[in-house]
């Protein structure tokens, strides 16, 4: 019998459940990964993991880890696949803790749970502070083992540029660059599993890893494969800014008594703890007066923006709002808070303990992505599959903590064998493809990088890419105003127009991180349309998605998803049905029991 | 499993064979030595007797040659190996571990030359029948002087931070506690020995026998 | 804007493996909280050495920005660290940045560390699992055994303990503290101890344990404080009585 041959991109916690589950079946993978896949993306994630495990006698059921996920998510998700996968979490976790995760652990030996965002049951699993990294680690290890018999092979400084599609619209492998030798070379599969992670990058600065470009989502999109939901971008209401990333502060800061305010004065210069009380705008505290400083994420995330951008009174004109500490005593503050306080300390160099804290919203994930079909994790363009945070299926509009690393690993787990049985399934496989196909891509690929390498121009890759974000960031994360979404398209359709232009200060041919940049940076842009144009086109508030204009969930015109296409070099809206055969769609409010 | 799979690599049975001989039998050597010559600091008399007692131990040359002087030719010439393939960085990482560490390399080449002349002059060419009277003929030249207690020295530290590196590499003691008491031990067995050691050395050099009273009584 | 403070910052490039290696100085606009890696992106910006030459800008590794994901290890001021978390106030100035010196050279600040990935395999640093299918929960494992194991799986594999350790160099296959310890790790867990002799035969195999010579310069690197030289010891323990029992046995 043929022997198929599956290649899986990305290498974060679902693109490594994938290759484990196809390796595991006894065919053969290619794994490519920008960084080495133990560098992904995932090892960021702290909080923990979900599932259903009635661990603590609390009546738990994996149907309430559904209903809460769909009642999260605004209702907005397709139900049965996340039926499915929250009646898979609790297996998940036995899983990972076969693997040897070091989960936190009860005195018996069993594993200890934590009550998360969005839920009244301790469902979430966790390994200290760095669970996304324990994760990661034991699937990174698996992949390992099978590497060391044979069955997996690794990329791992490769970049994906694009998928090789034959004539008859059928996914033959994929275009990527070495990013040392920067060789572009195509590689044959009968099926290829996306897993490229998140998108934070197109805001510029997020709390996302560096690699979180979107750019192959992008690529894809521009070769037919749809992207859905876009426009869903979770925003976290505190993080630490920073030039380089927006890091995250846990909401404990706020639950142990931490305050929010910004001087009254925006020209204000003193250093923040000689301001007197009456100077300061504790806004929370004044506009919730009901839950002052711990009003629920969105809410929180909106008034800080408002402050920031409407009533221009971020700190020193910047993008920032105090988080302050410093009233609470110092032993407090060490028993309860010590790791995160540390966490600011080591990054910006102020002790949080002494010195207010600086805090502003983050963008921090996306719920929306390639477009799947419900069922197997299959696009629209046969023989690719997408799993992970780069699919749109199991948060709807808006995520609840501790859902994305749970719908990674069984997005990942259901790709694999669904990849397998494709690519079983064809008759004649990727050998059969004319090397022509493969000619044609890997040729196109090339012609991009010399024109970048070759053309004379005036922009710099990196001040398109800031400005992409400061675009972003202002208009299409927290508060989206039409007008302001337009006004934001005509000026990425601007940097598009000036990326044409752009003028790499490094032509070598070896380890060039600006050509790489720069070939992610135009898929970047065309992603960044996806979501302003989807959130422009959405004239509702639902989830994460804010509109004061629109300020209520429209079911009767919006239960819908958006999927984006590519028509004629364009970005195309279309929308499709959710399906809502579980639960019924009702009120989602947050100042109140559900 | 097959017994070849859990065996290990040769270099793993030299390293540890070093590691062993340091202590056993070459710092017990070393303990022993400085114990006898201790009687310098009796008398030159009560030294002669000690020194005339050693020299005729039943299979004399056996001994001398398989519980001496072989483990520590091997000691020795493996250690220079090994200081061969390390390469110190203590001015980029000033750290006291990373200075024994350096210091280790450094005091074991010292003292595996000042051995191989020790033994050469005062066992080689005596015919192994040294007396007080040679040695403290031999300390008078400042050079001898000056070797003896740069080596005795390199020995003794040697011997202290081996005797601390011991400990850790054979994980007898395993947690940083008990690796803190470990190099505590260590100090206190390197200046022991430093001590001693310059104290015989002063003896040959000034007729000096501070425990001469214990006879007269 | 600010005070017009500078930083000044010199960096070492080299082109490729085999090229030669030059210094190149920058002259960076001073901001608050800056570090290491805005300091790099400064220059890819605007790629112009102090004294105005054009320049390429600097190939590095990074990516979480957190100090979690083991990518920017790299020289600084002469001591291996994480860049994301070097504060640019609390470094002295001019700040020299140089690559690892005890991996192959990619370019600029970039290196190969494949040589730790391919270590893990060696001493098969994995719980050997039957399969992914449903088979239940896995044994249990004390708390006591978690805290102990949990903040040794905290190894980013950056690298620095490799890079400060003088028995690293050209002359040695030495694996390194952090695989050891990852030895540790896996043979505590009670179905990694299945393995543990064949982990220990690798870990006792060329460039092995046995080259370890207790400088101990690799606990006060490690970005993430793993308690190393106790992993050490703990797997020399493990390692010696084995061997040694196969010696007479
Ligand atoms: C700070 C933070 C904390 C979080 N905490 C939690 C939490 O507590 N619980 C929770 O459930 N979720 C959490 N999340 C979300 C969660 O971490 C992510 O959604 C999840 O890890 C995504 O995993 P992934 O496998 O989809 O992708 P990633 O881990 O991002 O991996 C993407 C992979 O794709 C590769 N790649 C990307 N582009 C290309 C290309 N063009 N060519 C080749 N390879 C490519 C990358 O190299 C990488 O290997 C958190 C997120 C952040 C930012
Ligand atoms: S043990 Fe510490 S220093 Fe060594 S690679 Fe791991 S994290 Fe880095
Ligand atoms: S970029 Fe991840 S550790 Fe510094």
């Amino acid at each position: 019998m043929r022997q198929p041959k599956i290649i899986v991109v990305g290498g974060g916690l679902a693109g490594l459940m994938a290759t484990i589950r196809v390796a595991e079946s006894g065919v053969p993978v290619d794994l490519f990964s920008i960084v080495p896949v133990k560098r992904s993306h995932s090892v960021c994630a702290q909080g923990g993991i979900n599932a259903a495990k009635n661990q603590k006698g609390e009546g738990d059921t994996t149907a309430k880890h559904f209903d809460d996920t769909i009642y999260g998510g605004d209702f907005l998700a397709n139900q049965p696949l996340v039926k499915r996968m929250c009646e898979a979490a609790p297996g998940i976790i036995d899983l990972l803790d076969r693997m040897g995760v070091m989960f936190n652990r009860t005195p018996e030996g069993l594993l200890d749970y934590r009550r998360f965002g969005g839920t009244l049951y301790h469902r979430t699993a966790f390994a200290g502070a760095t669970t996304g990294q324990q994760l990661l680690y034991a699937l990174d290890e698996q992949v390992r083992r099978h590497e060391a018999e044979g069955k997996v092979h690794k990329f791992e400084s490769s970049m994906f540029l694009s998928a090789v599609i034959d004539d008859c619209g059928v996914c033959r492998g994929i275009c990527a660059m070495d990013l040392r030798t920067m060789e572009v070379k195509t590689y044959a599969a009968d099926a290829v599993i996306f897993a490229t992670g998140g998108i934070g990058a197109i805001f510029g600065r997020s709390t996302n890893s560096v690699v979180c470009t979107g750019s192959a989502q992008s690529a894809l999109l521009q070769q037919g494969v749809d992207y859905a939901n876009g426009e869903f971008i979770q925003v976290h209401p505190t993080a630490i800014p920073g030039e380089d990333k927006l890091r995250l502060m846990s909401e404990s800061a706020r639950g142990e008594g931490g305050r929010v305010w910004v001087p009254r004065n925006p020209a204000e210069k003193r250093a923040p703890r000689s301001i007197p009380e009456g100077e300061r705008f504790y806004f929370l505290e004044e506009w919730y007066p009901k839950y002052g400083n711990l009003v629920p994420r969105d809410i929180a995330t909106r008034a800080i923006h408002r402050i920031v951008y409407q009533e221009k009174l971020g700190i020193d004109g910047q993008a920032a709002v105090y988080l302050d500490v410093t009233h609470i005593p110092r032993e407090t503050l060490d028993r309860k808070l010590e790791g995160i306080l540390e966490i600011y300390e080591k990054f910006l160099g102020v002790d949080p303990r002494e010195e207010p804290m600086k805090v502003f919203p983050a963008m921090h994930y996306t719920m929306g992505g390639v477009w799947v079909n419900g069922e197997d994790q299959a696009t629209n363009v046969p023989g690719i599959y997408a799993a992970g945070e780069c699919e749109y299926q199991y948060h709807g509009a808006n995520r609840l903590g501790a859902n994305s690393l749970v719908s990674c690993i069984f997005g990942g787990g259901l790709a694999g064998p669904a990849a397998v049985k494709y690519a079983k399934s064809l008759e004649k496989g990727a050998e059969a493809a004319a090397s022509t196909v493969f000619d044609r891509e890997k040729k196109r690929q090339e012609e991009k990088n010399q024109a970048l390498l070759s053309q004379d121009g005036t922009e710099n890759p990196m001040t398109i890419w800031r400005e992409l974000g400061d675009i972003m960031t202002e208009h299409v994360t927290v508060t989206r105003i039409n007008k302001n979404l337009e006004k934001a398209d005509a000026q990425i359709r601007v940097l598009q127009e000036r990326a044409k232009k752009m003028n790499l200060s490094d032509r070598t041919r070896w380890s060039n991180q600006t050509l790489n940049f720069a070939r992610e940076l135009e898929n970047m842009i065309i992603l960044a349309r996806v979501v302003t144009l989807g959130a422009l086109a959405r004239n509702e508030s639902r989830g994460a998605h804010y509109k004061p204009d629109f300020p209520e969930r429209d079911d009767a015109n919006w239960l819908k998803t958006t999927r984006a296409k590519w028509v004629n070099s364009e970005i195309r809206l279309s929308y499709e049905p959710v399906d809502i055969s579980q639960i019924t769609p009702r009120p989602r409010r947050y100042d109140a029991a559900k | 499993m097959s017994a070849t799979e859990t065996q290990p690599d040769s270099s793993y049975f030299l390293r540890k064979l070093h590691s062993f001989t340091g202590l056993l039998p070459v710092g017990a050597f070393l303990a022993e030595h400085f114990w006898s010559n201790s009687a310098a600091l009796v008398s030159a008399r009560k030294y002669d007797d000690v020194s005339q007692d050693l020299q005729t131990i039943p299979f004399r040359l056996i001994v001398e040659w398989g519980a001496i002087f072989l483990p520590m030719l091997f000691h020795g010439g493996y250690g220079v190996y090994i200081w061969w393939r390390g390469k110190s960085n203590v001015s980029a990482y000033p750290w006291v571990g990373n200075w024994l560490y350096t210091a280790q390399r450094y005091t074991g080449l010292i003292a595996f030359a000042y051995i191989g002349w020790h033994l050469y002059t005062e066992r080689w060419l005596t015919h192994g029948r040294s007396t007080y009277a040679t040695v403290a003929h031999d300390m008078r030249n400042p050079w001898y002087l000056a070797f003896f207690v740069v080596g005795v020295l390199a020995s003794s530290f040697h011997l202290g931070v081996g005797v601390w590196n011991f400990l850790c590499k054979w994980g007898l003691a395993a947690t940083a506690r008990a690796q803190q008491a470990a190099g505590r031990l260590g100090a206190v067995v390197g200046i022991t020995f430093s001590v001693v050691g310059i104290l015989i050395i002063l003896s040959f050099r000034l007729n000096w026998h501070p425990f001469a009273f214990y006879i007269t009584k | 804007m600010g005070d017009g403070k500078q930083v000044i910052v010199k960096v070492k490039r080299q082109a490729g493996p085999k090229q030669p290696a030059r210094w190149e100085e920058f002259s960076l606009k001073w901001r608050p909280s800056m570090n290491v890696i805005i300091c790099l992106r400064d220059i890819a910006e605007s790629p112009v050495t102090r004294d105005g030459k054009k320049t390429t800008p600097i190939t590095y590794d990074s990516n979480c920005l957190e100090e979690i994901c083991g990518s920017c290890a790299m020289l600084i001021n002469g001591k291996a660290r994480m860049a994301c978390s070097a504060l640019v106030d609390q470094l002295d100035q001019p700040i020299r940045i140089e690559p690892m010196s005890k991996f192959p050279l990619v370019r600029d600040l970039a290196v190969d560390r494949q040589f730790m990935f391919e270590s893990l395999k060696r001493v098969k640093a994995w719980i050997p699992i039957d399969g992914t299918y449903d088979l239940g929960e896995g044994p249990r494992v004390s708390p006591e055994i978690q805290e102990q194991g949990y903040p040794l799986s905290n190894c980013i594999s950056c690298g620095n303990c490799l890079e400060v350790c003088p028995q690293v160099n050209e002359h040695s296959q030495f694996v390194g503290a952090a695989i050891i310890s990852q030895v540790r790790l896996f043979n505590m867990h009670p179905t990694g101890a299945m393995n543990k002799s064949e982990r220990l035969a690798a870990i006792m195999g060329p460039g092995g344990i046995q080259d370890c010579a207790n400088a101990q310069n690799c606990v006060h690197a490690c970005p993430k404080n793993i308690p190393l030289t106790e992993s050490i010891a703990a797997v020399n323990r493990d390692a010696w009585k084995q061997a040694l029992l196969g010696w007479l046995g």
